[in-house]
């Protein structure tokens, strides 16, 4: 599973350059047959760091004050895949009428949430970097992603396969590609100037979808 | 082979045909009957090979299907997703596993394939699984599994393995069940074929060894880690053919009868056909013998008893020929019998020379008043029967009777070169039959009876003379009218002789040939009587008497 070993300190840097952002920069993603892949987490990881000092503390992310939302409808994970930041709190409401059993056996985020109709629990607050998987205990079929980043810069691709990464300052980086189709995180080097550069095109390898398939019947099984 | 008589040949004939005709038959039979198991087999070898593969299948899938159901156990999926868990605990935990779904092994893999736990002890069979699980993985369906067979242990195990999913795929769980004797016995129960199981030189397990000829048909079962095992599916050839096996003792049996039907039948056939002809050729011989008399019945009314209706005709055909020919013989001379047999009775006659005798009894007048009718004829009848046998042995025709005369030929109808010398012979001889049957005579104390011969020989017409309706064969001509006249002249008393004979009867008998009885004088002693005038005849005859 990635992990984003990532100091906190070089955020704190390359905020502090912010206002030498570049443009915003585009990635399109396809697949072997030129499909565009969506819910693929892009981020940018810097890899100059600046030199660390008691003047110049190292500081840590901000995350979004308010939670973020994977809620639970029509038996469905929504959204399917969710990149945050480290320290992000998230929460699950349940829209179904049916109860649900929310869990993960992640090494970054273990839980269990029962989840009933119309009951508010807590947010879980994911403090550590990492893809978190979550699955339902009654409803085999119900997968989501939480993909927990180090980094400010990063997107979800949409269905058209682009993911655009704005705010980043110039600089040498690191781009990860995380998708829950990759065998492991696409990693790659990229160095970002101030001028607006054409979007970069990566074609990547998926495996098959094993996602389990609900069945379409309700007397029939949960999969097959 | 070669048989003598019809009847061996009609019934060789009749069996080759019915004991040919089975034999084919049941040849024939014979092959489709083995033909039909040899199909018939070969149909329940592919059932069975079809059955095995779609019984291991279903197993397969029942153990997968159980296992997957359980893998979303959340204490089970907690505590073998966790990285944490010991050894003992997930083995504990795969036990668990196998006593659930049913399953004889379970073992839990890694995502890169190393094994975590197994239920089983004894080296790991981690080589075996792995393969199962690169499978599974490169698999593109949403379900991914993977199955193969796997040498463990000295077993042959049927190998499935499905994933762990918490949701994501975290490791991979491979069940497995023995290929054993129990599992082939389930494959006879429900194909009626039995099988072997072996590795290599090794049998791993096999059902009960049918009796007689096998046909057997490899299956090979591709394994993971090791060499493939082989499941050899085979069915008794003799078990297929026992029912056609009965049926063909009993195609024996009938076509071994039927030929010996065949055989009696054929036999009485050949018997009803043959012994008509035997007894028709029996009959042949008893016709060849001259017994027409006997006729031939057959009680039948095809060919051959139309051909003994043939036969009996001919008998009396033949029967009136020979009675014809016997009342020819009687009433003219056996020669003229046979003229006429070959030469049919018809008008006309030919010129040729012949010598004509004519005898005349002496006192046959007075012994005409002295006798009674009756008496007369016994007597006239013993008289001619010894000249007409004088005359005949000489060759002699006799002509006709007339009255107490006799008219005889010699040299017709059959030429005869000797024929005067034969009838001067002849009229020797009946001298001296007259003197012995006057001495017969004298014992019945009659008188004896006087004899006169004229002999002449002459050119003179011989053949069938009469009407169209009867006929006799006779001669005519100027001749016959000399040798009577001539005959008469032995009344003569100075003459003294009772034969007399023309000058060309005396002149013939010299120049001929000698007689082909050396017994006999060849030549006669002829006295000279001068010539006589012959009534209706200008030129007077010389005539001679015959002394000896």
């Amino acid at each position: 599973m990635p992990r984003l070993p990532l100091p906190a300190r070089w955020i704190f840097f390359a905020l502090a350059l912010a206002p030498f952002a570049t443009a915003a920069f585009e990635v399109k993603l396809t697949d072997a047959k030129g499909q565009p892949i969506a819910d693929a987490v892009v981020s940018l990881v810097p890899l100059d760091p600046p030199a660390v000092s008691p003047s110049n503390p190292p500081t840590k992310l901000t995350p979004p004050a308010a939670p973020l939302i994977v809620m639970q409808r029509g038996q469905e994970f929504i959204p399917y895949v969710t990149p945050i930041v480290v320290g992000s709190r998230v929460s699950f409401p349940n829209k179904d009428t049916e109860q649900h059993q929310c869990y993960s056996l992640s090494p970054a985020k273990k839980f269990t949430l029962p989840l009933y109709a119309g009951e508010d629990k807590a947010p879980i607050v994911f403090d550590q970097p990492g893809v978190v998987a979550l699955g339902c205990n009654i409803h085999d079929w119900m997968v989501a992603y939480i993909v927990v980043l180090e980094t400010p810069w990063f997107a979800l691709s949409t269905t058209a396969g682009t993911a655009t990464l704005a705010d980043a300052p110039p600089g040498r980086y690191r781009l990860e590609i995380w998708h829950p189709r990759l065998a492991k995180t696409d990693t790659r080097e990229l160095t970002l100037s101030s001028a607006t550069s054409a979007p970069l095109a990566i074609a990547l390898t998926l495996k098959p979808d094993r996602r389990i398939r609900r069945s379409t019947e309700k007397s029939g099984g949960g999969y097959k | 082979m070669r048989f003598r008589s019809f009847r061996a040949q009609l019934l060789a004939l009749i069996l080759t045909l019915t004991g040919g005709a089975q034999l084919v038959a049941f040849l024939l039979i014979a092959r489709v009957h083995r033909a039909d198991a040899h199909r018939e087999i070969d149909r329940q070898l592919t059932e069975a090979s079809r059955r095995f593969l779609k019984n291991v299948e279903q197993r397969n899938t029942d153990l997968a299907g159980r296992t997957e159901a359980l893998s979303f156990d959340t204490g089970l999926r907690e505590t073998l997703a966790a990285t944490t868990t010991d050894r003992d605990t997930l083995t504990s935990v795969m036990a668990n596993v196998r006593g659930r779904v049913g399953a004889s092994l379970a073992a839990l893999l890694s995502l890169e394939g190393k094994l975590l736990a197994e239920t089983r002890d004894g080296p790991s069979a981690e080589n075996i699984y792995r393969p199962l699980q690169l499978q599974a993985d490169a698999s593109e369906s949403p379900n991914p599994r993977a199955t193969s067979y796997g040498f463990i242990d000295g077993t042959l195990y049927s190998l499935t393995i499905v994933p762990l999913r918490a949701p994501d795929i975290v490791a991979w769980i491979a069940i497995g069940f023995p290929l054993d004797r129990a599992f082939l016995d389930e494959l006879h129960d429900s194909t009626g074929v039995e099988s072997l199981l072996r590795h290599g030189p090794t049998v791993l397990a096999t059902t009960a060894t049918p009796p007689g000829e096998l046909i057997s048909r490899p299956q090979i079962l591709p394994t993971t880690g090791s060499a493939p095992a082989t499941l050899e599916l085979r069915y008794s050839l003799d078990e297929k053919l026992a029912p056609a096996q009965r049926l063909e003792n009993v195609l024996l049996v009938v076509g071994a009868g039927s030929l010996l039907l065949a055989a009696l039948i054929g036999a009485g056939f050949a018997r009803r056909l043959t012994r008509p002809v035997q007894q028709l050729a029996a009959h042949t011989a008893v016709i060849a013998r001259g017994d027409y008399a006997t006729t031939i019945t057959l009680d039948r009314t095809d060919e051959l008893g139309r051909l003994a209706e043939s036969f009996n005709r001919m008998s009396a055909g033949l029967a009136e020929r020979d009675r014809v020919r016997d009342l020819l013989d009687k009433n003219v001379s056996p020669e003229v019998a046979a003229q006429l047999m070959r030469d049919g009775a018809t008008l006309g006659g030919e010129e040729r020379e012949v010598t004509i005798l004519f005898a005349d009894l002496r006192g046959f007048t007075t012994l005409s008043e002295q006798l009674p009718p009756r008496e007369l004829l016994t007597l006239l009848n013993r008289y001619l029967d010894r000249m007409s046998a004088a005359i005949e042995e000489q060759g002699g025709v006799i002509d006709k009777f007339i009255g107490d005369a006799i008219m005889a030929l010699f040299g017709a109808p059959v030429a005869q070169s000797d024929a005067p010398s034969r009838a001067l012979a002849a009229a020797l001889a009946m001298e001296r039959a007259l003197v012995a049957f006057n001495a017969e005579l004298a014992t019945e104390g009659r008188a004896p009876l006087g004899i006169g011969i004229g002999i002449n020989t002459a050119r003179i017409v011989a053949g069938n003379i009469g009407s169209h309706r009867r006929l006799n064969y006779s001669v005519i001509g100027d001749g016959v009218n000399v040798a009577a006249r001539i005959e008469s002249l032995t009344r003569t008393p100075e003459y003294r002789t009772s034969i007399i004979a023309t000058a060309a009867t005396m002149a013939a008998s010299q120049v001929g040939p000698v007689s082909d009885r050396p017994s006999e004088k060849a030549v006669r002693t002829f006295r000279p009587l001068g010539t006589v005038p012959v009534k209706g005849r200008a030129e007077p005859v010389e005539i001679f008497a015959v002394d000896g």
